[in-house]
This record gives C-alpha cells, sequence and structure tokens, in this order.
C-alpha cells in the first residue's frame, strides 16, 4: 500500500483522525498540543491519532494528501477539516462542537 | 532568516490583496490576509489560496504561519 493510500484508510476506519506531532499525551508542537486541546474541549475523548515525527513518509505524504503544507490536520468522518487556526475559529463560533457532536460518542 | 516583510511580499505577489500584515520571528510567522478572492471560499479554500501564493517557501522554509483570511466586507464588519 503506497503512503496515499495508507493516509485514506486512516481516514477512513476513524470517525476522528488528528495528525500531529507528537502524541496527545506529549505534543511536540505548540499547534499540535492546541488542536488536542480543542478536541477535548468538545467533548471528544479519545480519538486517532497519528504522530508524523515517527513516520517520515506520513509526514510528508499528508501534506498532499490534502493539498494542506502544514500539521496539524484534523480528519472527520474522512474529509479534510482544517489545521490549527481554522479549529480554534470554528471551536470559537460553535462549528466544531456542533461537527463533532455525532461522532465523539463512537471516536 | 526569513523575515516577514519577504513572507508579505510573496503573499501579495501570488494573490491579490486589499491588506497583508505579517508579523513573526523568523520561524512562526502570524498573517493578516484581506482579499476579495475569499469571496464565498471555506476557511480551508481561504488557507489554500495563501499557501499556493508561499509554494514551496511554505514547504522549506516557514515552520508556522498563522493566519487570518477575511474579505474587504468582512474586516469592515470588525472580522
Amino acid at each position: 500500500m503506497d503512503t496515499q493510500q495508507r493516509i485514506k484508510a486512516q481516514v477512513e476506519s476513524n470517525p476522528v483522525v488528528l495528525y500531529m506531532k507528537g502524541t496527545p499525551q506529549m505534543p511536540q508542537c505548540g499547534f499540535s498540543a492546541m488542536a488536542v486541546q480543542v478536541l477535548q474541549a468538545c467533548g471528544v475523548g479519545s480519538f486517532a491519532s497519528v504522530n508524523v515525527l515517527a513516520d517520515p513518509e506520513i509526514r510528508q505524504g499528508i501534506k498532499e494528501f490534502a493539498n494542506w503544507p502544514t500539521i496539524p490536520q484534523l480528519y472527520v468522518n474522512g474529509e479534510f477539516v482544517g489545521g490549527a487556526d481554522i479549529l480554534r475559529e470554528m471551536y470559537q463560533s460553535g462549528e466544531l462542537q456542533k461537527l463533532l457532536e455525532p461522532v465523539k460518542q463512537q471516536a | 532568516m526569513v523575515t516577514p516583510e519577504s513572507i508579505e511580499a510573496s503573499i501579495r505577489a501570488g494573490l491579490p490583496c486589499e491588506r497583508v500584515e505579517v508579523v513573526g520571528d523568523g520561524q512562526h510567522f502570524q498573517a493578516l490576509v484581506v482579499s476579495a478572492a475569499f469571496a464565498g471560499k471555506s476557511r480551508v479554500q481561504r488557507h489554500q489560496l495563501v499557501y499556493a501564493a508561499l509554494g514551496e517557501r511554505m514547504r522549506e522554509e516557514v515552520h508556522a504561519l498563522s493566519m487570518k483570511t477575511l474579505t474587504p466586507e468582512e474586516l469592515a464588519a470588525g472580522g
């Protein structure tokens, strides 16, 4: 399976996937840490996460997957939602809570 | 070292903008980008337009760019 196929399988087999630097328990970048905090503030206690620092192929491939050059990246039901700025804005406006409401129990 | 001014110049060169303001420390930058080209576009699409303007610089030089993307109307309405 090539990298793009691996990413596709990851985002389609988990309702919520966060590509980040480090782990939710130990983020290695402030933007990734903020993305984890926002998800937790939305009531999504457990979610799939991929540490791109541990996988150079994913780290490069994820930038091409959604035509998005930065990390973190959040996917919900296989769809790219956004990076750190967008997650923060969507949280502040209440859009993210609404988007995550149907998936937060199964995540 | 990457300067905020050079980031601003790259954004302006690749995207017609009413206003661009960039501040940063050489690795982490914050930008306010105001462009009529954002009208009718989602946040993701707006950020992709700015990333496209920065092109390879985004991959090679800039560790992080935090941005706020507004149309002139949204700016006038208070952002």
